[in-house]
C-alpha cells in the first residue's frame, strides 16, 4: 500500500467512511486537557472552561502538543445543564465545572429557554469551537462535544434521583429526556454551523453500569435516537462509559457514525456485532485512561495501544475522558505506538 | 417455621429472565418477617413503613432490623451478581434505612454503633451512587456514617476527619477527572499527623494509583466497606489493611 502520510483530518474522514488509511487514527472524544498541556500553553482552568480563547488554546493540544487527529470542545460536561438554568461550580484550577445544585425536582416539568442559545457559557463555546478552527482546522478534525440527553437530565434532576424514577416512575423522566434531546440538539446545530467536522455525544448516565440493558432501551434509547435522527447531515460519535456489551447492537442502530467505548467492553465481540450492519460503524477505543494513561506508564500504553490493535479498534483512544494529572508522554506513546506499528 | 413456596413474584419485575445470577430465597421465620424483607429486596419504599410498623407490633425493633439487613445483604448479592442495577440498589437501600429509622424510633435510641465512618465523594465528582451504597452497608453493619456527600472539597474533608476522628474514611470518584484529590487528601492529613486508614474506590480508580500514596487502601467496591471498617475498629493500622487488602 501507498505510504502517503495523510494528514489526521485526511484520515480521521477517510477512517470514519470505513476507508484505507496510512495508519489508524489517535483521538480523544472526551476531555483531552491536562495540567501539563495548560502550562505549555499557558491556558489554564477554570478560565479555559469559560473564555473562547483560553478554551480554544487547551483543546488545540490536542494536535500540538499530544499529536491526535482531532480536536474537541469543551471540556466539561455542563454547558448545556448550566443554560437550562443548573448552577454551576467552576472547579478551579484542577477540577472541570460541575452542578452545584440542581434545579428542578423529579416531578416538575422542566421548561426551555427561549434564549437557551444564548445562556451560560454557549455563546464562548461556539466561539472557542470557531478559534479552534481557524488554528487547527486545516489538520485535523474539529469536534464538537454535547452532552446526551440521559446525562442531561442527571444534571437537572440529580443522578440518583433520575435512577430512582428511570425505575419507579418513568413517566417522570420523559420530560428531562425531551429537554435533554432538544437542549443537545440546538447546541450541535449551532456547533455545526460555528465549522465543527463531526459532533460526539457523551452520554455516560446511559452507562450500563447505572442503568439496566431493559431501562437503556425503554427510556433512554429512543431519545437517543430522534437526537441522532437531526444530526444525520455531519459523522456523530457516541460514547457512552461502562460495559456496554448487552446493548451495543442498539447503539449501533441508532444511526450513528462511530461508537466510542470502554476498554471494558469486549472489542472482538463488539465488532463481530457491529459487521452485521450494512455500513461500516467504526469502534474507537482500546486505552484505559485511569489505570493506563494515568497510574501506568508509557510501556504499558504502549502495550495496550498495540492489543488494541490486534483486538480490531478502527481507531486508537482513551476509553473516556483523560484525567488531567495525566502526563503528556504516556498521551503522545499511543500515538507513538501507532506510527510505530503501521511503520513496518 | 414458614416458607414462602415460590419467590417468583418478588423477582419477576427485575430483569431476571436474562440475568447471570440466580435469584436465591431469602427466607424469614414467619410471614410479617418474610414481608420486611421482600420489601427491602424490591425496593419498595411505598409500603415499607406499613410493613415494619406491623412488624414492630409482635416482634423486636432490633430482630426487625436485622431482617431488613438480611433483606439489604441478598440485594448486595444480587448487585455482585451483575442481576440488579444500580435503581434497584438505590430504592431498596431507601427501603432499608427508612425502615431502621422507624425501628429505632420505636427503641426510643439509636443502635449503639460500632464505630464512626466519614464518607464522601471526590471534589468535581457528583456521582455518589458508590459512596451511598457503602453508606447503606456501614449503617447496616452498625456503622455510625458520617456522610459528607458528593462534590466534596479537600479541606472540608480534612476538618471533618479533625472533627470527629473517624476509624476509618472513604473516597469514591466515578469520574477520571475527579480522583486526583484524593492524594491532595492523603498529603493534607498526612501533614497535620493524622494517620488513618483511607478507603478510595470508584469506576475510574484504580488499585496501583491509591496505593501510590500514604493512608490508601484500594477498595474494589461498596460491599468491601463494612469489613474494612471492622478492621479499622479492631485497631489495624493503613499500612496492614492495604496487606491485607490490595497486592
Amino acid at each position: 500500500m501507498d505510504k502517503v502520510k495523510l494528514s489526521g483530518r485526511e484520515r480521521m474522514f477517510k477512517a470514519l467512511k470505513g476507508e484505507k488509511t496510512d495508519r489508524l487514527p489517535v483521538l480523544c472524544v472526551n476531555q483531552t486537557a491536562t495540567y501539563e498541556q495548560m502550562e505549555q500553553l499557558g491556558a489554564y482552568w477554570p478560565e479555559a472552561n469559560f473564555r473562547a480563547e483560553e478554551m480554544a488554546r487547551l483543546a488545540s493540544g490536542a494536535y500540538s502538543i499530544l499529536g491526535f487527529d482531532a480536536v474537541r470542545v469543551p471540556f466539561c460536561q455542563t454547558i448545556e445543564a448550566e443554560a437550562l438554568g443548573c448552577p454551576i461550580k467552576d472547579g478551579g484550577s484542577k477540577n472541570v465545572p460541575s452542578p452545584a445544585a440542581y434545579p428542578y425536582k423529579p416531578d416538575e416539568r422542566p421548561v426551555m429557554p427561549e434564549d437557551y442559545l444564548q445562556r451560560g457559557r454557549i455563546p464562548e463555546l461556539i466561539q472557542a469551537l470557531k478559534l479552534l478552527k481557524e488554528m487547527v482546522g486545516d489538520e485535523v478534525l474539529v469536534i464538537g462535544g454535547i452532552i446526551g440527553p440521559y446525562s442531561i437530565a442527571g444534571s437537572l434532576i440529580g443522578v440518583t434521583d433520575l435512577l430512582r424514577n428511570s425505575f419507579r416512575k418513568p413517566h417522570l423522566v420523559e420530560p428531562f429526556m425531551e429537554i435533554g434531546e432538544v437542549a443537545g440538539r440546538l447546541l450541535a446545530r449551532e456547533l455545526i454551523k460555528a465549522g465543527a467536522d463531526a459532533i460526539c455525544i457523551e452520554d455516560m448516565m446511559a452507562s450500563l453500569d447505572m442503568i439496566s440493558p431493559k431501562i437503556y432501551r425503554e427510556i433512554v434509547l429512543p431519545w437517543q435516537k430522534k437526537l441522532l435522527a437531526e444530526l444525520q447531515d455531519i459523522p456523530t460519535i457516541i460514547h457512552i462509559c461502562g460495559k456496554l456489551d448487552d446493548v451495543i447492537e442498539d447503539i449501533a442502530g441508532l444511526g450513528v457514525t462511530a461508537i466510542s467505548v470502554e476498554t471494558k467492553v469486549d472489542a472482538p465481540k463488539a465488532i463481530e456485532k457491529l459487521k452485521k450492519f450494512d455500513r461500516h460503524i467504526p469502534l474507537l477505543g482500546g486505552v484505559d485512561a485511569a489505570h493506563t494513561l494515568f497510574s501506568g506508564n508509557v510501556e504499558k500504553v504502549k502495550s495496550e495501544v498495540k492489543k488494541a490493535i490486534e483486538d480490531g479498534y478502527h481507531m486508537i483512544a482513551p476509553g473516556c475522558s483523560i484525567p488531567p494529572a495525566t502526563s503528556i508522554a504516556s498521551l503522545r506513546a499511543m500515538v507513538e505506538q501507532v506510527e510505530e506499528g503501521f511503520m513496518k | 417455621m414458614y416458607f414462602l413456596d415460590d419467590y417468583s413474584g418478588i423477582f419477576v419485575r427485575y430483569d431476571l429472565k436474562r440475568e447471570r445470577g440466580e435469584a436465591r430465597a431469602v427466607a424469614a421465620e414467619d410471614e410479617v418477617m418474610q414481608n420486611v424483607i421482600q420489601c427491602v429486596v424490591e425496593g419498595d419504599t411505598d409500603n415499607i413503613g406499613a410493613v415494619v410498623r406491623k412488624a414492630l407490633e409482635t416482634k423486636d425493633p432490633m430482630d426487625v432490623i436485622n431482617a431488613l439487613v438480611k433483606g439489604m445483604n441478598e440485594v448486595s448479592r444480587l448487585w455482585d451478581e451483575g442481576v440488579y442495577y444500580l435503581p434497584q440498589t438505590i430504592l431498596s437501600s431507601d427501603a432499608m434505612l427508612e425502615g431502621i429509622e422507624i425501628c429505632e424510633e420505636k427503641m426510643g435510641k439509636a443502635l449503639a454503633k460500632k464505630g464512626v465512618v466519614i464518607t464522601h465523594t471526590a471534589e468535581g465528582d457528583i456521582h455518589d451512587l458508590g459512596q451511598k451504597i457503602a453508606n447503606a452497608l456501614l449503617r447496616a453493619n452498625g456503622y455510625q456514617v458520617i456522610d459528607l456527600g458528593k462534590d466534596v472539597p479537600v479541606d472540608d474533608v480534612v476538618a471533618a476527619v479533625k472533627q470527629h476522628k473517624p476509624a476509618m474514611v472513604t473516597g469514591t470518584a466515578l469520574m477520571t477527572t475527579t480522583m486526583t484529590a484524593f492524594e491532595r487528601i492523603s498529603k493534607r492529613l498526612v501533614r497535620e499527623g493524622i494517620s488513618l486508614p483511607f478507603v478510595c474506590g470508584g469506576g475510574a480508580v484504580s488499585e496501583e494509583y491509591v496505593t501510590s500514596f500514604d493512608l490508601g487502601i484500594w477498595g474494589k467496591d461498596a460491599s468491601q466497606a463494612p469489613l474494612m471498617a471492622a478492621d479499622a475498629v479492631s485497631g489495624k493500622d493503613w499500612r496492614q489493611m492495604r496487606e491485607k487488602w490490595n497486592g
